[in-house]
């Protein structure tokens, strides 16, 4: 079991490796996408001192906890777009019979094949996240769960959309689904909590988790709190076997490159 | 013009089968619309005080407005698409034919785009009168006037987002620039208008793109004035000449240098 | 247990059945607003109660018109694809409990999709493999010499596989599958797209793969050479059912009853209704007839044509390919 684990490890950042190096052929390409990324993200914070210009807290946060909650948000991105990009079309995957070849592989197919490719902009939001916990404040703890929740939180993104795309299995056209579901993932991360009131704040510690990947985090870093910290670990290994269930009982239904739509 | 015309219908009536795509779409739109008008509501502490210029209504229908318009030029796949066809070598198969590149990318964009444009906007409508519980008041001639406004920003925006795919003939990924060029829009014109920033910046911006392509037509939709109207279209029409030499300087520049290369 | 000879079965299928469901879409605007809300489908039958056996060693071809159900076997026999009914067995395993065991024992090419990273080298990408199949780096690397040596692949091992033609990449795909020393090989059109050089040399490295190794051979090719050169065995498939499974020998005994006789003659010379002869093509002095000789000897027939009449003859088999797409057409 131990030396499965650590073959799988193996291989698969044996696959990011490649994947990365294939990126970096291009190294002019390379650079401007990661450079452009940051300042793409970067540009969201005249969006902020603009609306901080009207009020000096805007549901329960300030700007500095605003700009984390951005840089975390971006991290918690760049983590899953960097590491598991094919998550994000993984119904292309299915519906083009490109699992294949993971098929044939004695190594875990989810994983195998959302590994095989990064994205070097991803790299960019990563790096963005880093940059902005260093204005917020640089501290060797903060630094530590800072990182922490960008890796759980990539996590569960992943796994999200791992659970959406996977229903290419069962039904058609779920692409656009999956991609509309990670984009409102997207867009909830990167606003205040304290705007949503009610039923929408419910939804957004279950249904759509942006609570507990961003929300969470970004309490546990302005003040520590161990249960919390806790609540996300545990949602994150939850959900993350919900992904390769749901993505295994799908995988039976598999039906390679013979899917084919007949006109009539 | 004939051509593009049928270059235009075509793209649509193929576009027909993806009428699902665009609903599920509007979810996306939907939700943006949604955190936004929470932002709002949350900002203003009651319906009648009025921030920079705009009430809390106004301000909704505004960034309704120019949510539709960005969603509506759908310029990322565009610029993809675009680059893909500078990189791809597809560009130089257009050299031969008897009509314009730009031409033949801005009739079938539009076309593609147009039964999004609908629905959005339909949707978008009754979304914001169930948000808000009014309409702005506008007469049937200043809708017609601003269907026209509309129509040439979203053309605009396309002549630059070709602009931007064609600088693929120099660089190899045009992509970076256009992130960074639709963040400027985004902030500067779609979350909320150019009153919002420093008194400083205010008559840069109303040069800037984002005066004919967002701003100008949304203040429109929310505060109609006929002396706005002329001035944002006569601006419209020197953006959209310039935009257009521009494009087609960048394409013969770049075909040249194709030829040049032997592609 | 059997003892490790030679009649012990390494592929068991028995009654397997794979159903898939096909989304029908109809024409225009209706149709596509209809397929969203109530989609239509049809069941087809891919592969429909097939049974075989594949013996150790044994290089055996798997072929079929398109369609036929080919790939769809092969996918269930590699544990792609999850039958509807029927079992499977390949090394005494089923792929569908266990697919990650079996993994480790079976190599899979298919012509049209590549495993290779093609930014990487050949050299690289066989390491990537032997990673994936958990073989210690050392071992790996002796297994590369060798296969350098015995595949002949030192031209190219160092150049990224984008670089390389499509024989080469196509070779190197089957030396990667072969790191882990695979017991049996599945290729799915192996020579697909190939030209008649390369071909030969992909043959040549199938054979010698069977020789040194002992690897046992599953192959699907619509190209005749293929088959005729390398594959002692033929199972044909057709509409998801096997019409035929028996040694190429047979297959070739079984039609080679029929002479192809082709002659250029100084006068002409009717030879309708003679029993046994077959005209197919009859242009005043050239004719081309079909001798059955177990109806007639070829002797007899050439005696009908006068031998003194004759200018040119050319006697030949009916080739594998006309057998083959008869046997498509017609079943047997």
């Amino acid at each position: 079991m131990l030396t499965a684990v650590k073959n799988q490890t193996r291989i698969t950042a044996l696959s990011i490796k490649y994947a990365l190096m294939r990126e970096m052929l291009n190294k002019a390409t390379f650079t401007s996408n990661v450079v452009f990324m940051v300042l793409n993200n970067a540009s969201f914070i005249i969006q902020w001192v603009v609306l901080f210009s009207i009020r000096d807290n805007i549901g329960g946060y300030t700007l500095k906890q605003v700009l984390l909650l951005w840089g975390l948000a971006a991290m918690t991105y760049g983590v899953s777009r960097f590491f598991f990009a094919k998550a994000f079309s993984l119904s292309n995957i299915i519906n083009n019979g490109k699992l294949d070849s993971f098929l044939v592989q004695p190594k875990n197919v989810l994983i195998s094949a959302i590994t095989t490719d990064v994205s070097p902009s991803a790299l960019g939001d990563i790096l963005y996240g880093y940059i902005i916990l260093f204005i917020y404040g640089f501290s060797f703890g903060t630094f530590f769960l800072y990182t922490l929740f960008g890796i759980l939180g990539g996590l569960i993104v992943t796994a999200i959309s791992v659970i959406l795309n996977s229903l290419s299995f069962w039904f058609q056209k779920t692409d656009v689904i999956a991609e509309t579901g990670n984009n409102l993932m997207t867009n909830f991360a990167t606003y205040p909590d304290g705007i949503f009131k009610g039923a929408v704040k419910l939804l957004l510690y279950t249904l759509v988790p942006v609570g507990i990947a961003t929300y969470l985090p970004i309490q546990v870093l302005t003040e520590f709190n161990l249960v919390k910290l806790l609540i996300v670990l545990g949602f994150t290994i939850i959900i993350v076997l919900l992904a390769f269930l749901v993505f295994y009982k799908g995988l039976k239904r598999y039906s390679s490159s013979n899917l084919m739509i007949a006109r009539i | 013009m004939k051509k593009y015309i049928f270059i235009f219908k075509s793209e649509l009536m193929s576009n027909l089968q993806y009428t699902f795509n665009i609903f599920v779409g509007f979810i996306g739109y939907l939700i943006m619309l949604f955190i936004l008008f929470n932002l709002y509501r949350y900002l203003y502490s009651d319906s009648s005080e009025i921030i920079n210029g705009y009430t809390m209504n106004q301000m909704v229908w505004y960034v309704i407005f120019t949510e539709i318009l960005w969603s509506v030029s759908g310029g990322r796949k565009f610029c993809s698409k675009i680059s893909e066809d500078v990189r791809g070598g597809n560009i130089a198969y257009n050299i031969n034919k008897p009509y314009s590149y730009i031409g033949y990318s801005l009739a079938s964009h539009l076309g593609e785009m147009f039964i999004k444009a609908i629905v959005y906007t339909i949707l978008a409508m009754i979304m914001g009168y169930l948000f808000l519980g009014m309409f702005p008041s506008l007469s049937i001639l200043e809708i017609l006037a601003l269907i026209l406004i509309s129509f040439i920003a979203i053309v605009i925006s396309s002549l630059l987002v070709i602009c931007i795919g064609l600088l693929s003939f120099r660089i190899e990924d045009s992509s970076p620039i256009y992130w960074l060029y639709s963040k400027l829009i985004l902030i500067f014109g779609t979350i909320f208008p150019i009153e919002y920033f420093p008194k400083a910046i205010q008559p840069i911006l109303n040069y800037s793109p984002v005066y004919v392509t967002t701003y100008g037509p949304a203040r429109l939709f929310v505060n109609f004035n006929l002396d706005t109207f002329l001035n944002i279209l006569l601006f419209q029409l020197i953006y959209l000449i310039l935009a257009y030499l521009l494009c087609a300087l960048m394409y013969k520049k770049g075909v040249k240098n194709l030829n040049v290369n032997g592609g | 247990m059997p003892k490790e000879g030679r009649f012990m079965a390494i592929i068991t299928v028995k009654n397997l059945s794979k159903t898939f469901k096909v989304k029908l879409k109809e024409k225009g605007l209706k149709g596509s607003i209809k397929s969203i809300f109530k989609p239509k489908y049809k069941v087809v039958r891919a592969v429909n109660n097939i049974s075989f056996e594949v013996e150790k060693g044994e290089i055996i071809a798997f072929i079929g018109p398109n369609g036929a159900g080919k790939s769809t076997t092969i996918k269930m026999l590699t544990g792609i694809l999850y039958p509807n009914k029927g079992e499977v067995n390949v090394l005494d395993i089923n792929p569908v409990v266990n697919r990650k065991k079996l993994a480790y024992q079976i190599g899979t090419v298919f012509g049209q999709k590549e495993q290779l990273w093609t930014h990487l080298t050949p050299y690289d990408n066989f390491k990537f493999f032997g990673a994936i199949y958990d073989i210690p780096e050392a071992a790996v690397e002796k297994k590369i010499e060798e296969f350098n040596e015995v595949f002949e692949l030192s031209e190219f091992i160092n150049t990224p596989v984008r670089n390389l033609s499509l024989g080469q990449r196509i070779r190197c795909e089957i030396v990667a599958s072969l790191i882990h020393e695979p017991k049996v090989l599945f290729l799915d059109e192996p020579t697909i797209g190939l030209d008649p050089v390369v071909k030969e040399n992909i043959r040549t490295l199938i054979k010698r793969m069977n020789k040194e190794y002992k690897t046992t051979i599953f192959l699907t090719s619509h190209d005749v050479g293929d088959i005729e050169k390398l594959c002692k065995r033929v199972i044909i498939i057709n509409d998801g059912k096997i019409v035929l499974d028996d040694s190429m020998e047979n297959l070739k005994y079984h039609y080679l009853n029929k002479k192809i006789v082709e002659v250029k003659m100084r006068e002409k010379v009717n030879l309708d209704n003679e029993e046994g002869i077959t005209i197919l093509k009859d242009k005043g002095y050239n004719l081309k007839i079909e001798v059955d000789i177990t109806k007639k000897s070829v002797t007899d027939a050439l005696k009908l044509l006068n031998p003194e009449n004759i200018v040119d003859i050319n006697i030949s088999n009916i080739p594998l390919e006309d057998i083959i797409s008869t046997i498509y057409k017609e079943g047997i």
